[in-house]
């Protein structure tokens, strides 16, 4: 759906992209994250033909950029980040004149409209004046635009930014909902809400992709897990004990109560240490009350690899 | 015209009219005219014979005072604030070409700059009713004088769009877009003043208050008509250089 091989995006005071290639499959769910001016939006602006690229080949939904610019904006929806909208149109009214520039059918814009409409929430406001709206109606307007001509690739900028947690939540079923017919590569800085709607990643940072992989993947990258176990035992002894396990990397003692001593246990890069962790707690015969693997987080990941 | 255009033009032309900026140009075109239009009356009535009361209208100061100020004011907004807003990026990422956005905008702006005028002809008909139409409205030279007020009106709408494209800001664009016209506007008056008679014809070639008067007496000239569409074929070739050429930071 997207494949974009060495995008290069230069302006007067330096590079804003530098020599990036991704590609993203049909039916995919994509996050697109970075810290602040990573280059995302810049990206994206391209992406839409918006921006022209300083090098590199572009092909989105099934058209090359620029020289098919006009195709390819036929072909996806967009939502850009803050959403800027008309504010003196209604809501109704704005969808039906974007519905037309879109191309879409005459007889199908009053059908389009209202499915979107009631699509995206917004069958209440439908004759409000979008200046009057609340900010997380708003997105929603945007994101209906982006819609209207019921494209098969969103391409969505930071679509939750600035919404309350409520919002954030409804807005997140919303795309969750829509990726199931259709491909969509939406750019966040969230990252609990990629590990909730997408399935793969792509990290940016500097105008450089340091990572694109899925969700498991990615999170296999840094210490894949730490154990944490509480037993009963001699804090001193164990430790020593844990810490000569082949596959252990480290051992950290985190909390006493009573006899009860809790370690997390950190495994060497790419090993599952939760085999030999249980042996020596039967050789043992220590007292166990907890044992459990924290996931890596994306989050680690993201730090992990955007790191100055 | 394609689909995309009239729809493009609809929203220009209806975002024009929900602007304040709309109402407080009529109402003050419609003071300024009926004021101006009462002194071209009061000048008729010292006993001037050889001109109508149109001619003396569109040769007036107050005529081209209000030309050349409500132009950047009608076009200051119709790219600056889009830029300003960010609206541009969802208007150019729907599937319109750059020229239908152009085009549109100064169809929009051109149409409202027309209504305009019509204040003008209403102190005609109110003229000829109270005079009894003693003297009987010349029609050519009226429809002349229009035609002139409409292709003077694109150049100077199309200036306006070429500034209106350079800056977010519309106080920047209006300041250009005046100054750029006031210059145009007034390098024919040069023509009064330089020798050289080479030169004295290129300035009377772009001296828009003598082809206003020769229109108005009923005398058309194709130099004009030539002269005020390839200037605003120019103008409107510069605004669409300018926007493929955008390079928006971010």
């Amino acid at each position: 759906m997207i494949r974009v091989e060495n995008l290069t995006k230069k302006y007067a005071g330096g590079e804003a992209v530098r020599g990036i290639s991704f590609s993203v499959e049909k039916g995919e769910v994509v996050g697109f994250l970075g810290p602040n001016g990573a280059g995302k939006s810049t990206t994206m602006r391209i992406l839409t033909g918006f921006l022209p690229a300083t090098d590199g080949q572009i092909e989105v939904a099934g058209a090359k950029l620029p020289e098919e610019s006009l195709l390819v904006r036929q072909r996806i929806g967009y939502m850009p980040e803050n959403v800027p909208l008309y504010p003196e149109m209604r809501v109704e009214e704005f969808l039906e004149y974007r519905g037309r520039l879109k191309r879409v059918a005459r007889k199908d814009i009053t059908e389009r409209v209202g499915l979107v409409l009631d699509q995206c929430g917004l069958s209440d406001v439908r004759k409000k004046i979008i200046a009057t709206l609340s900010k997380g109606f708003r997105q929603r307007v945007g994101l209906a635009d982006a819609l209207i001509h019921n494209p098969p690739l969103l391409i969505l900028d930071e679509p939750t930014a600035g919404l309350d947690p409520h919002q954030i939540r409804s807005f997140r079923e919303l795309i969750k909902d829509l990726g199931r017919d259709r491909t969509i590569l939406l750019s966040t800085h969230i990252l609990s809400e990629v590990e909730m709607v997408c399935g793969r990643a792509i990290i940016i940072n500097r105008g450089k992709i340091e990572a694109s992989d899925t969700l498991a993947n990615l999170a296999k990258r840094v210490q894949s897990g730490a154990l944490q176990i509480e037993v009963k035992a001699d804090p001193v002894g164990a430790r020593e004990k844990l810490a000569k396990l082949s596959e252990v990397g480290g051992v950290v003692e985190l909390n006493r109560v009573g006899e009860w001593v809790s370690f997390e246990v950190t495994a060497l890069p790419g090993k599952d240490i939760r085999g030999e962790v249980d042996g020596l707690i039967k050789r043992e015969n220590w007292p166990l009350r907890d044992f459990r693997r924290e996931k890596a987080r994306l989050e680690d990941v993201f730090v992990e690899l955007t790191q100055e | 015209m394609t689909r995309a255009f009239w729809t493009l033009w609809k929203r220009e032309a209806g975002a024009i009219l929900l602007s304040p900026i709309a109402w407080v140009l009529l109402t003050c075109m419609a003071l300024i005219n009926g004021f101006s239009f009462s002194q071209c009356v009061a000048y008729l009535g010292q006993g001037v014979r050889e001109l109508t009361v149109m001619q003396i209208y569109f040769y007036i100061f107050h005529f081209w005072f209000l030309l050349i100020i409500l132009v950047p004011i009608l076009t200051m907004r119709l790219f600056s604030e889009e830029y300003k807003t960010g609206t541009i990026e969802m208007l150019l990422t729907a599937p319109v070409r750059d020229g239908d956005v152009i085009l549109s905008k100064f169809a929009g702006a051109l149409s409202f700059y027309l209504l305009l005028w019509i204040p003008s002809l209403l102190g005609l008909a109110v003229f000829q009713i109270v005079t009894h139409n003693a003297v009987p409205v010349a029609w050519i030279p009226l429809g002349l004088s229009y035609l002139m007020v409409t292709l003077v009106g694109m150049l100077y709408l199309s200036i306006g769009l070429f500034t209106s494209v350079l800056s977010k800001n519309q106080a920047v664009s209006a300041m250009l877009s005046f100054t750029i016209i006031a210059l145009l506007f007034f390098t024919g008056f040069l023509s009064y003043l330089v020798r050289d008679p080479g030169w004295r014809e290129v300035l009377t070639y772009i001296f828009t208050l003598e082809q206003m008067r020769s229109f108005s007496a009923g005398q058309f000239d194709s130099r004009p008509v030539v002269f005020y569409l390839s200037g605003t074929v120019f103008f409107l070739c510069l605004t669409q250089r300018v926007m493929a050429n955008r390079t928006l930071k971010g």
